[in-house]
């Protein structure tokens, strides 16, 4: 480590910097450990039981009958499929398309540029169970604002949340808008920090637009992606109030994902606790790995 | 050197957590301890505090639970009651989380669907004292008394009233749309199944309702209507040797309804549940509603006279129905304190047995009182007298059985996978796996 | 700045991103008229045109949103504006709760040097991306044993030990010149003084970015409140509306009148600090 470089410093010095240090990590270690690693190892320890409300969430230790379990749940893989689609679509989705409208408003003048930044960003702000109960209501199958629409110009309604098929791009339509938000506002801002006598070199030795872009503005602003990507990932993951509001995972389990399975069988279904928290965990793992993977990548690149 | 020191950092974490965890796991009977003492004693005015969650039995936003506890309260000065109504949509997990966290409430106004499930696994107070020979022989119906027992025996349940689940048409459509032939308005109004599916079918070439009824199976709300119709039509059971089994008449009736789906006869609602249904029914949206039933009819009324609802059993194909009905009661939870369990038992015989609120309380929730005793509620009313004659066509009560919950999520994923185009056999066999697998402990 | 020529792209894409921002807006604009449309002009119904404006504002909806009464205080309020308040409580204590802490963890892992830096580090990144939802069983138990179910705390806790905001502070803090650190230490400045003299004015900036992703996290914070909020008094105002929802699905109007509830106020606090919500996400990011 670095730190060895520095002179020795007395073993009293050292010991006191330890003391003030922890003194002033305590408040937000006393947060953390109490209500995040506390709860997450009783989440472990509960993943190898059969608690669940039959029992009074005093359950017996059964090794990892749960977890073989989860691996031979049909309805658990399909979830997993669907929490699986939904990152894949929505990540590059929402990346390239807060790239384009924060290349495209980065220019303009700040009343306008403002503008469209506040737009878009208007659906965050207002959180995800106002924005799906109107949704809802756009997509409903009989008075609803699309079908009515449709019907109008001639064409034949659509089932919507109704169907199978198109349940799950309803809600990555409305997880798209509350998710394009935040990436642009930090577009913009990259953006505007490119070094412009780059651009006007590139520009004066005769590049189009578009090579301007790939070699001189892609290249600075990937940071930002790294982190638009990690953000949108998290985000996707967390996606719950909007299927518990508008399909509750259904039709056919084909909107459900595993956030929302797992509430499914903690508070609806089995009411099993064992069982939900061995997902929890296995999902858990997963996310550690993925954003382990997308940390090391965004530190490679930042690094100066 | 760094990949030891940071084991050895890891392992000290993973300790410091760990020891907390025992610490407060140590802790938790001193903790689940002393809400019950707060109750007891913690009042400054000495009076006892039960909670009190209702489902709108007696009816949406009535406000008649407030108005009871504060009858109640009147009287009894030393308790002090606290209402929160819940809806069918959300309250059941609502319930399991607030039973899950040691939050139950004290009073639950329910069916025994949820509640001998709750009695089985302990968390509710036995109500036997309430079962004096009296009251049994009043009620005198052995059905619904073994309604509200548990596995062993136990009574759980202290019912008021009970009712049939039928089906609502709008009668103007009907008219409009011809498909009034088909539907017995005479007598106690049974009808068949082939004049139910050319009542649709009428209604869908008329066009007078966007669609003419919705088969809804996007939850568990309100599932018993779908199941008494996919079980009247060709007179099936989903229960037998006490397991859940849909047989080959039920088969017969998912491929009906999936036909009639397909034709445009009937539509799937899967995002939807019942009260979705009925709310569609009450903006004449479709023509009939599989979910009526006594308060059902009056907090989904038409507004301002816009149609006149008719009230009919299920269709069958022998024309002799085989009616769910509903059971309406309270439990008690055991939240650990005498003192709670006692003032609730005395509010529940207050709502249910006091001379004026008793009858009152049945009336409020539309139904018929089990007390035999109470004679008839209702009377002059032809509407309800047409109710009455249903009870003859009660079928046997099976929302007692073990894995009610696990069924009725497999239900209406069944319907789903069938009015998806689903192989109706095959499904069935997966529902009759399924729901019988037994998952918790 | 240099003014290009108008191109065919430039139409384009101001075209595009009109429709965009149309999209974007209806949403809204749908749930305050619908708000304020009477039972008549909310119908959609094929065969009869949609009612794009309200033809008359009534208030009947709010009327019926605001029926259930309840008090806080000794004060008898509607239902729904206690739902608002606990939303505002449960953000702004998290808020308040999260800068102190992060700000004081996040100077400590930047410029001290000190036994188990390095792990308590990891392990605050290691937690960051992980869902709330994941560890929702086992904090209903927690809180239950600490009796803060139904309670706001059982919401603010859980928010303010999420590392995000740890995370966050430390990248500021490592702004902080040392030889800053190091004057005020030989000028006899104690370890308390040296952070509110020294540290605090050079990370206030991170403050405002924390503050606002907090507020943010705590008010969109949907299945912690719906597992730990069960009384009708401490539900937040998403799941007021939520309950609306599930019980009268279609009276449109009514959850309407919920969700401009829900979300009219805080599109009025944005609109006001709509620099600082920019500013604040631009330096979390670039800082993260």
């Amino acid at each position: 480590m670095a730190t060895t470089k520095a002179p020795k410093r007395s073993l009293v010095l050292q010991r006191r910097e330890t003391v003030v240090s922890y003194l002033f990590l305590l408040p937000a270690l006393f947060f953390f450990v109490g209500f995040v690693i506390y709860p997450m190892v009783m989440g472990v320890i509960t993943s190898f039981t059969d608690a669940s409300l039959a029992n009074g969430g005093q359950g017996t230790f059964i090794g990892l009958s749960n977890y073989i379990r989860l691996f031979q749940d049909k309805i658990f893989w399909k979830s997993a499929l669907n929490t699986i689609i939904i990152v894949v679509v929505s990540v590059p989705c929402v990346t390239a398309f807060s790239l384009w409208v924060g290349s495209a408003i980065y220019k303009m003048r700040s009343g306008a540029r403002s503008f469209f930044r506040c737009v878009f960003y208007l659906p965050v702000v207002t959180g995800s169970v106002a924005v799906v109960v109107v949704w809802k209501w756009m997509y409903a199958k009989y008075d609803g604002l699309f079908n009515y629409l449709i019907t109008a110009a001639g064409g034949d309604a659509l089932p919507w949340t109704e169907s199978a098929t198109m349940a799950i791009w309803c809600v990555l339509i409305i997880l798209f808008t509350t998710s394009i938000g935040q990436p642009i506002v930090l577009y913009v801002a990259a953006l505007g920090n490119v070094d412009s006598s780059l651009v006007e070199a590139a520009q004066v030795d005769g590049a189009t637009n578009l090579q301007v872009f790939w070699k001189i503005k892609w290249p600075s602003v990937m940071p930002t992606t790294l982190y638009v990507a990690i953000i949108t990932t998290i985000n996707s993951f967390q996606c719950f109030a909007l299927i518990q509001l508008l399909t509750r995972g259904g039709p056919n389990y084909s909107t459900s994902t595993v956030m929302y399975l797992l509430y499914q069988i903690a508070f609806e279904t089995e009411k099993n606790f064992g069982y939900a928290d061995a997902m929890g965990v296995v999902l858990a793992i997963v996310i550690a790995i993925f954003s382990a993977v997308q940390f090391k990548v965004m530190n490679g690149g930042t690094t100066e | 050197m760094k990949k030891t020191k940071r084991f050895l950092a890891l392992a000290l974490a993973l300790c410091l957590s760990v020891g907390l965890a025992a610490c407060s796991n140590s802790s938790t009977p001193g903790g689940s301890s002393s809400p019950a003492a707060d109750g007891g004693s913690g009042d400054a005015s000495g009076k006892t505090k039960i909670t009190w969650w209702a489902f709108p039995t007696f009816g949406v936003d009535s406000g008649y639970e407030q108005e009871l506890a504060d009858a109640f309260m009147a009287a009894n000065d030393d308790v002090e009651i606290e209402v929160v109504t819940i809806n069918f949509t959300d309250g059941p997990a609502q319930l399991t989380t607030a039973i899950t966290s040691g939050t139950a409430p004290d009073l639950l106004f329910d069916a025994p669907g949820r509640i001998i499930e709750y009695g089985n696994a302990g968390y509710l107070a036995d109500m036997n004292d309430l079962f004096t020979d009296e009251f049994k022989a009043d009620v005198n119906n052995e059905g619904l008394l073994s309604s509200c027992q548990g596995r062993d025996g136990t009574y759980y349940m202290y019912p008021i009233s009970s009712s049939p689940f039928y089906m609502g048409l709008n009668l103007e459509m009907l008219e409009a749309s011809g498909a009034i032939d088909y539907v017995n308005l005479e007598g106690d109004r049974t009808w068949t199944t082939d004049n139910f599916v050319k009542m649709c079918e009428t209604l869908r070439d008329s066009g007078v309702a966007t669609v003419p009824g919705i088969v809804y199976c996007g939850g568990s709300g309100g599932d018993q209507g779908t199941r008494a119709l996919v079980n009247n039509l060709y007179s099936s059971t989903i229960v037998s040797d006490g397991k859940w089994n849909v047989d080959a008449n039920g088969v017969k009736a998912l491929e009906l309804l999936q036909s009639m789906v397909s034709e445009g006869a009937l539509d799937v609602g899967n995002s939807m549940v019942a009260s979705d249904e009925l709310q569609n029914f009450q903006k004449e949206i479709c023509a009939m509603t599989f979910c009526f039933g006594t308060s059902n009819e009056v907090s989904y009324a038409p507004i301002d006279d816009a149609y006149t609802q008719v009230a009919v059993p299920f269709p069958s194909d022998d024309g002799v129905p085989e009616l769910e009905y509903l059971v309406n009661g309270f439990c008690v939870f055991d939240n650990g304190d005498q003192a709670k369990i006692d003032a609730s038992k005395r509010f529940i015989q207050f709502i249910c047995d006091d001379p004026t609120w008793g009858p009152k309380s049945v009336v409020k929730t539309n139904a018929f009182p089990v007390r035999t005793s109470f004679g008839d509620l209702y009377e002059g009313d032809e509407h309800m007298a047409l109710l009455a004659s249903w009870t003859q066509y009660y079928g046997p009560y099976y929302n007692t059985l073990d894995n009610f919950a696990t069924m009725r999520n497999e239900w209406f994923n069944l319907l789903q996978r069938v009015l998806a185009g689903g192989d109706a056999a095959a499904e069935a066999e997966t529902f009759n796996t399924n729901a019988n697998t037994v998952t918790t402990g | 700045m240099n003014k290009s020529r108008v191109t065919p792209y430039m139409v384009v894409a101001a075209v595009i991103l009109i429709a965009l921002a149309i999209f974007f807006i209806f949403p809204l604009y749908w749930i305050v008229t619908g708000a304020v449309k009477t039972q008549s002009d909310i119908i959609i119904k094929a065969g009869e045109t949609v009612k794009w404006f309200p033809t008359v504002i009534s208030w009947d909806n709010f009327a019926r949103l605001f029926k259930s009464q309840t008090s806080l205080f000794g004060a008898q309020m509607p239902m729904a504006i206690r739902w608002l308040i606990n939303s505002v409580f449960i953000s702004v204590a998290s808020m308040i709760l999260t800068c102190i802490s992060a700000s004081l963890a996040g100077y400590a892992l930047a410029k001290k040097r000190f036994w188990g830096r390095a792990l308590i580090f990891s392990l605050f990144v290691a937690a960051m991306a992980l869902p709330k939802q994941v560890i929702l069983i086992p904090l209903l138990s927690e809180m239950s044993a600490l009796n803060l179910v139904s309670s706001p705390w059982s919401v603010v806790f859980p928010v303010v030990g999420w590392p995000f905001g740890v995370f966050l502070m430390k990248q500021f803090s490592e702004n902080i010149p040392t030889s800053l650190l190091e004057a005020a230490r030989i000028d006899g400045a104690g370890e308390l003084r040296t952070f509110f003299s020294v540290a605090f004015p050079i990370i206030k900036p991170g403050f405002g970015a924390l503050a606002i992703f907090t507020f943010i996290n705590a008010w969109n914070e949907y299945p912690l409140q719906l597992v730990m909020l069960q009384s009708n008094e401490s539900k937040t105002i998403a799941l007021g509306i939520a309950g609306l929802q599930a019980e009268m699905s279609t009276d449109y109007g009514l959850i309407m009148a919920g969700a401009a509830l829900a979300a009219v106020p805080i599109i009025i606090v944005f609109l006001c600090f709509q620099k600082y919500f920019t500013q604040g996400i631009t330096m979390g990011a670039v800082k993260g």
